[in-house]
Parts: structure tokens; sequence; C-alpha cells
């Protein structure tokens, strides 16, 4: 198994909270790769490390060999890493269709000048983008709530309006911060199916997951972190039946 | 037909102006108080540049857009940094400021007695003096201006703005600017600003520090919450609406010496009465 994106010994302390300790795992290419562990052990906090919104005090990540340290979150999600966020952070005032188009890289015009004064080729790049952005839209299942304003969309859209949103930034490596909770039914067989398929077209995900359930349901390899530190590396099965790690993230009752 | 000539020009300056607030406060969601002395920065260049005859109508007009860009970016990098309402409080300070530089320094603005004699307009060798010359100019500049602000709504830039008043870490995320974005609107914020200003100087000519102080900037933020934020329609309506106020108000029987302070008045209680009422303004989006 290559390493396609490797945390090497990632330190990162906040104040007296020691958030990261000497963490280090790889994810392999065309994965799905669950994030597990209980409340506080990191998740979000290896996310950010990852992306570039957090400077780690020791450590270092790559990403297909390249070492993404001290890159900008921009030039992350240039290199193809791409997130999404627990608390969803969609644009509650813009369509469906802008809020993918938003992330959607080189775009002509998105800067005043281009805009301005070469309204033509703007226009033409617009459509463009649109066209993009339906066709991540249709992949997703949401292309006929294209033109609803978020905030009307039900919270199961809302999910996967978030997944279309990282996927329309073009990127390879997925970084979805539990793109499950919250859901049930319907929805949640919705998104799990999104997940595959996103898969089976060779993206790779790493998934911040609290729900064992969806972890067996998708997960190639589950990742176990306790206290900002790797605690073990596995199938779903083995981690999911490990005493050990059950005592530590269920209390000791399963 | 003086007082409509006037009147028309007047609301057409506005509307350049309200364009500039609204592109800041309505599209990006920088919550500026201090748009008036922008205004100002712009009005007072032109009025040096053509009371000293330092340079024609023209680049004055350019020299304002220059200024009034580099100003409104310097002003606005604390918004750049800090958002939400941390902003209203610095740019709260940034208006008293400029209040008081319109006012004490006097070699360059006249201080409290202000510019007076400033010449008309002039185009191609020919001055302006006509009021439907100053009315036609003030109605091209601001078609131009309305122009402008329709093709950034509906590029990809506009978009852009939009998403980062709605969650800059979003679009952070989403490999996209944020700090570059927002020096782009404010610098065009402040085109627009020194635009209006220097139009303003040449058709009142005279240009004192009373027009550039809070109750302008209140009056900017009124006018863009009136006719309704985020739309081009809204800066429109919102000018010609609030600058025709004062006319009705004559039709109402109170003393001259009050009618300043009842349009003050006034304007408190409908921008209290449009954001309970209709936040969204006569033709735009809720703020």
């Amino acid at each position: 198994m290559t390493a396609y994106l490797e945390v090497q010994g990632v330190n990162k302390r906040f104040g007296g909270l020691q958030a990261l300790q000497d963490c280090s795992f790889t994810v392999g290419q065309g994965r799905i790769t669950c994030l597990v562990g209980p409340n506080g052990a990191g998740k979000t906090t290896i996310f950010n490390a990852i992306t570039g919104a957090l400077r780690p005090d020791s450590g270092h990540v790559a990403f297909r060999g390249a070492a993404l340290s001290g890159l900008s979150t921009q030039a992350i999600v240039r290199a193809g890493i791409a997130r999404s966020f627990q608390n969803l952070r969609l644009y509650a005032e813009l369509t469906v269709l802008d809020n993918v188009a938003s992330a959607i890289p080189g775009q002509f015009g998105e800067e005043p000048l281009g805009a301005l004064f070469r309204p033509f080729r703007t226009a033409a790049g617009q459509r463009r983008t649109r066209a993009a952005a339906m066709d991540t839209l249709a992949h997703v299942g949401l292309a006929d709530r294209a033109g609803t304003h978020v905030r009307n969309l039900s919270y199961g859209e809302q999910k996967l309006l978030c997944i279309a949103r990282v996927l329309a930034t073009g990127a390879k490596l997925l970084l979805l911060d539990e793109p499950t909770s919250g859901l049930s039914g319907a929805a949640l067989e919705a998104v799990l199916g999104l997940l595959r398929r996103l898969r089976d077209e060779g993206r790779t995900q790493l998934i911040v997951e609290h729900n064992t359930r969806v972890v067996m349901a998708v997960a190639d390899e589950v990742l176990f972190l306790h206290q900002g530190h790797l605690m073990a590396q596995g199938t779903p099965a083995a981690i999911t039946t490990d005493p050990a790690l059950a005592e530590i993230y269920f209390g000791g009752v399963l | 037909m003086d007082y409509f000539y006037s009147y028309a020009t007047l609301a057409a300056i506005y509307v350049v102006l309200g364009l500039s607030t609204n592109l800041l406060v309505g599209i990006v969601g920088i919550f500026s108080v201090s748009q008036a002395a922008i205004f100002g920065v712009g009005a007072y260049v032109t009025g040096y540049c053509l009371v000293n005859e330092v340079v024609g109508f023209v680049p004055a007009m350019l020299l304002s857009a220059l200024a009034c860009l580099l100003v409104n970016v310097v002003v606005t990098l604390p918004a750049l940094r800090v958002s939400g309402d941390y902003f209203v409080v610095t740019s709260f300070g940034i208006q008293l400021l400029a209040t008081a530089v319109f006012t004490n320094w006097t070699g360059a603005t006249g201080g409290a007695s202000g510019l007076p004699g400033v010449p008309p307009a002039s185009l191609l060798g020919t001055e302006l003096v006509e009021a439907w010359q100053n009315l036609a100019l003030a109605l091209g500049l601001m078609a131009l201006c309305c122009l402008l602000f329709h093709l950034l709504l509906r590029s990809p830039y506009g978009r852009l703005l939009r998403a980062v008043r709605e969650d800059e870490l979003a679009v952070a995320a989403s490999g996209k600017g944020v700090l570059r974005a927002k020096v782009g609107a404010a610098a065009l914020a402040g085109v627009f600003g020194g635009v209006g200003g220097s139009l303003y100087a040449v058709f009142l000519s005279f240009v004192d520090p009373s027009s550039f102080d809070l109750n302008g900037s209140v009056l900017l933020l009124t006018m863009v919450v009136v006719g309704g934020a985020r739309t081009l329609l809204g800066s429109v309506i919102g000018p010609f609406l609030l600058l025709a106020l004062p006319q009705v108000l004559t039709m109402v029987e109170i003393p001259t010496t009050a009618a300043a302070a009842a349009r003050q008045g006034l304007y408190g209680a409908l921008l209290i009465a449009f954001m309970v009422f209709r936040p969204q303004g006569l033709a735009g989006e809720k703020l």
C-alpha cells in the first residue's frame, strides 16, 4: 500500500491541552479511511493540521510524496486536498448551484479587473462554471435543487451539498468531517451510497465518523485516535471488536 | 425646474456613493460607518486640485478615485483581519478621525469654513455651467457605475464576495483567497466613493466638513437600507427617495430652524422602521 497521505509525528498543543501527540498514520490511495475515537481525540485538529488551517508545533504531513508543511490552505486545496466541516458552513443565502460554483477553481473573472473589463469572457467562463457545477450536483443527486436557497434544503440535502462543494474543488483526497451525523433512513443511505460511488471513481477519502454501523458499512481501513495519538489501525471488523478500544470509546460498556 | 435639476444631480451623485456603501456593507458584509469620510476625501482632492489649479477636472476626478481607492483599502484593513461587530467600532473611529482631519488640516481643506469657489466641471475644454449639463454628467457617470456594479454582481467575483460574507472559513477551505477578495472590494468601493466625491465638489462648488461627518455616513447607510441592500435597483431607489424627503417636509408646517433636526429624526425613524418591518428594503435582500 502506497502512502498517499502521510502524517508523521505531528504535535499540537493548545495551552495546557496536548491536542495532537506524536500523531502518525498513512492513508492509502483510492480507499475510504475512517478516523474514529472519543470526543477530544484530535480528529478535527488533525484535519486542520492537514489542510493548513493550523500549524503543527512539530511533525510533518506529505501528500503524494510532497511535503505540505508551511503551505497555505489555498495551496493545499490546489495540491488536491479539500475538506468539509462538521457544522456544514454552507453559504445559507446563496443558491445550491452558487454554493458549488464558488468552489470551482480557476474561474475567469473571479477578481475585479477581469470581471469588470472582460465581461464577455467572464460570462462565457460563468456558463462553463455553471455547467460544471450542475454536473457535480447531478453527481450527488441534487440537480433538481440547483436554484434553491440553502436555507430551504433538508438537512440530508445540506450534507450532500457539503460533499458536492468539496468535490467541486477538484480535490483527489476528500477530508469529510462527520458527513453522516444526524442522518438516518434514506438520507443516510444516500450519503453512504455517494461515499462508495466516489471511492469506486478513485477518490480517496478520510472520514471522521462516530457511527460504528457507518464505519462497518463503508470503511476499508479504520484509524483509532485517542488523546491525539494513533492507538490502532486496522480493518473495521478488527477495530470495532477490540475490547480495549471499546473500553476507551464507550467507557467499558459494550 | 432648477430645483428638479439640482435634486436629480445630487441624487445621481448619491447613487454612486450608495453603490460604494452597498458593495462594502451589503455584498461583502464589511459594516462600514465611515463611507462619508471616503466620499469626503474624493471631494477634497478634486476641490483642492481645481481651486489651486493643479490639474483639470478629468485628471482631478481620476486623482480622487485613486486617493479614495488607497484610503479605503487602508481604512478597511482592520476588517480584513477582524470581522463583524468589531469593525463597526473601528469604522466609527475612522469616521471621527476623518472629520477631525477635514476640520483641522486648514492648509489643504480650508478647515471648518471649507473650500469655496470650486470651479465647475469641464469636459473637452467646455465648462459645464448649465444645470442640465451637470445633470447629464452625473447621470452619465451614475449609469457607468451602475453598469460596473451590475457586471460585478453577476460575475464569479460577485459570487465570491457574497460567499465571503456568508462564511470566510468555508471560502478559504475552497481554496479561494479571502484577503484578496476583500481588498479588491474595498478598492472598488473607494473608486466609486472618489468619483461621487469629485462630482459633489464641482456640483456644489463648495466643500466643507459638515457633508462628510457621521451624519453623512448614516445617510448613506439609510439610503442603502431603505432602497434595498445587495441589489443595484436598491442603490438607485434609495437616494432618489430619501433626497426627495426634505422637499416633502417643506409641505409640512415646521419652522426652518427645526427642519434639519426633523430630517435627522425622520431618517432615524425610517431606519428603525425598515429594520423592523422590511429589513430587505424596498428592492433588496435582507441585510
